[in-house]
């Protein structure tokens, strides 16, 4: 039979057997969705962007200031108010135990200039909390102004930038590192099979016949390259749709750093492959690398704001580069003549080229008695 | 012509002599079967006449071919069921079959291999969900898709039921039967009697006898074990035991309480004399049995060991 037609073959078995593999569904596509989609709705705003807090005021005696400041706090738009009516002290420290109200302003009494502010001890150092204590603050100095009849001079206005487009966004930012995220875990865990494979003694099997390992291997490779196709759709598509992420695409430099990518992450399970002797030992292995540079590669958090020390160890690691190749090729848009996207390729290509030789290395020098 | 020839082989494993000095041929068409103890050098050498090792010492001719020179060639004329059953789990019957197929430049129709193994009705299951038996049967399909000239079965039988060993003893004959050689392995007396045209018994890594099972288990002994159980008590038993002891067949006796063994190299003879004796005075011989000898005792008188079933 022809390679061609050999490949075809190999190629069609084993995209049955990836996608017949519950296993590969889940931790593909459920898993990066799934963690996709919770630092989403956490750190990315969820589509709720406006900020609310429910809150209570307690006025211990009605004097002209408290009516005063009550009348400016129930124009603050974000101010949320559980009851109408200011409620007693009692009452409000109930509220704020069973977290009914984020918090309660105590408005001055008589004699006194002093705003309250009574918050959950849990939520002491929450970000409403902070927001509550922020806004009143604000609020306060405004009414100081009033009181004393100035205008102030300065104010400060926050304008977010980034490398590339005018529109990056946090939910762009978690898109791309995701989909890097799960085409590099395709490739680290991918490689499961070969233990199996050589475990259960059908390596060994192949090699009775004379069908060439290279097919076999291209034939996986490609099969693989069809799973990262389909994670980068369906995260693309769920971060667009779902979470408003807007992309720039520019498909050489997608297509470089993606096929680059994928053959690096996937040489790097090889390797793994080749020294393990069970599936544990290579699962473990592949976690271990996986969080170690999910966490340090910038997929969820920009590098920028790790330890100086820290910065040099991220500069290394193949994640790194792969997740600044998919952003330039989905977000940054910023072509595919930067130096910057070929020096990255450049390193991620170094890190495949010495995995697979490496693996190919050990998987001669050892023998694995099959059981 | 010899299909296959083996000469000299050794092979070490650091300091583990496996195979000391292993040489035999096979003719085409035969089913030739390899026994032995655990740890004889079985499997060492079957890998490497299925060039899955090399050996440090020794020549190995396939139909005329080496491994060093033709090793394609010769990965097309031979098909491989290995020890562990190795199967993609993930696919159907057929398409295990289809898949090797697509390795060799010509294969059998798997619809084809499917009947003789006996699959056909379950060709669209996983493999996952078949039993050890058909695992088993689909392995040996495997190792026939590509139509080779030899066929190496290690161990095929290992594990399974009477009725599932009974399906694979009936591949093993029909490959026969389609003139093909079949280099066979097993754990079963019963199996390498009932299916080789000769066995090889191998221990410490040397072939300790080679022939054809009647041959060997003649070569064992002349004398054949005879019992003879007397319906009349002690006294007949002793009194016949004193008549065999004057027969120039028997070699030697033993009798316990009513029962009688000798030990003949002519039983025919033997027993005809002793009928004689008995019809005269009148003795009723309720049993009479002369044990069949058996691979098993060949076995056991070559390596000294028990085998273990």
């Amino acid at each position: 039979m022809s390679n061609g037609k050999q490949l075809g073959k190999l190629f069609g078995a084993q995209l049955k057997m990836m996608f017949r593999e519950k296993q590969v569904w889940f931790w593909n596509l459920f898993f990066p969705i799934i963690l996709m989609v919770i630092f989403m709705v956490i750190f990315g705003g969820g589509g709720g962007s406006d900020f609310k807090a429910k809150i209570a005021v307690v006025k211990p005696s009605a004097t002209e200031a408290s009516d005063m400041l009550e009348g400016y706090l129930r124009q603050v738009p974000v101010l949320e108010w559980k009851s109408e009516q200011p409620i007693s002290a009692e009452e409000a420290d109930e509220w704020v135990k069973d977290k009914d109200v984020d918090a309660v302003i105590v408005l001055p009494g008589e004699n006194e200039t002093t705003l309250g502010i009574i918050v959950n001890k849990e939520n002491e150092r929450s970000a409403t909390t902070q927001a509550i204590a922020g806004i009143l603050d604000k609020f306060v100095q405004q009414t100081n102004y009033q009181v004393a009849g100035v205008t102030p001079t300065f104010s400060v206005e926050t304008t977010a930038v980034s490398s590339g487009s005018e529109d990056l966004s946090y939910v762009d930012f978690l898109l791309t590192g995701m989909i890097a995220l799960a085409v590099a875990q395709g490739g680290l865990f991918g490689m499961v099979d070969m233990v199996e494979m050589r475990r259960k003694g059908l390596l060994k099997r192949l090699r009775l016949t004379p069908v060439k390992m290279g097919l076999f291997g291209v034939g996986g490779m490609m099969v693989r390259f069809i799973l990262g196709i389909v994670q980068i759709v369906i995260l693309s598509l769920i971060g667009v749709f779902g979470f408003g992420a807007k992309l720039h695409l520019d498909f050489p430099t997608l297509i470089v750093g993606f096929l680059v990518g994928a053959l690096a992450f996937n040489a790097l399970g090889y390797l793994f492959s080749s020294f393990s002797k069970s599936i544990e030992a290579y699962m473990g292995m592949a976690n271990i690398a996986s969080f170690l540079m999910m966490f340090l590669s910038g997929i969820f958090f920009p590098t920028s704001g790790f330890p100086e020390w820290l910065i040099p160890v991220s500069q290394v690691l193949p994640l790194t580069y792969f997740v600044n190749g998919i952003r330039d090729g989905m977000v940054y848009g910023s072509g595919i003549a930067s130096a910057d996207f070929w020096a990255g390729i450049g390193i991620l290509g170094a890190w495949g080229i010495v995995a697979f030789a490496l693996g190919v290395l050990i998987y001669r020098k050892t023998k694995i008695e099959v059981r | 012509m010899a299909i296959l020839e083996v000469k000299g082989l050794r092979k070490a494993f650091g300091s583990v002599q496996a195979v000391e000095e292993i040489s035999f041929s096979v003719e085409n068409g035969e089913v030739f079967t390899i026994i032995g103890p655990n740890g004889a050098g079985k499997t060492t050498t079957l890998e490497m006449i299925e060039g899955m090792q090399a050996p440090d010492r020794g020549t190995i001719s396939i139909s005329g071919m080496k491994w060093d020179k033709d090793a394609d060639r010769i990965k097309t004329i031979i098909g491989v069921q290995p020890q562990s059953s190795a199967l993609f789990d993930l696919l159907t019957v057929e398409e295990n079959l289809d898949l090797f197929g697509s390795f060799y430049p010509h294969s059998k129709q798997s619809s084809e291999v499917l009947e003789m193994i006996n699959l056909t009705d379950h060709r669209r299951k996983n493999v996952k969900s078949l039993s050890g038996g058909q695992r088993q049967r689909l392995a040996i399909g495997l190792a026939m898709i590509s139509d080779p000239q030899i066929i190496f079965l290690d161990e095929p039988t290992t594990g399974l039921d009477p009725q599932a060993r009974r399906n694979i003893w009936d591949i093993v004959l029909k490959l026969k039967e389609l003139g093909k050689t079949t280099i066979l392995t097993t754990h079963y007396m019963e199996e390498a009697e009932k299916l080789s045209d000769r066995v090889c018994i191998v221990d410490q890594g040397r072939v300790v006898t080679l022939d054809t099972p009647a041959n060997l288990i003649d070569s064992l002994t002349k004398e054949r074990e005879v019992r003879l159980y007397f319906q009349d008590g002690e006294a007949a038993a002793a009194e016949t035991e004193q008549v065999a002891k004057g027969d120039s067949t028997v070699v030697r006796t033993e009798l316990d309480g009513s029962s009688l063994k000798l030990w003949s190299v002519r039983p025919e003879e033997t027993l005809y004399g002793v009928f004689g004796f008995t019809k005269e005075k009148g003795y009723r011989v309720e049993q009479v049995s002369i044990r069949e000898m058996s691979l098993e005792d060949v076995f056991i008188a070559f390596t000294g060991k028990e085998w273990r079933d």
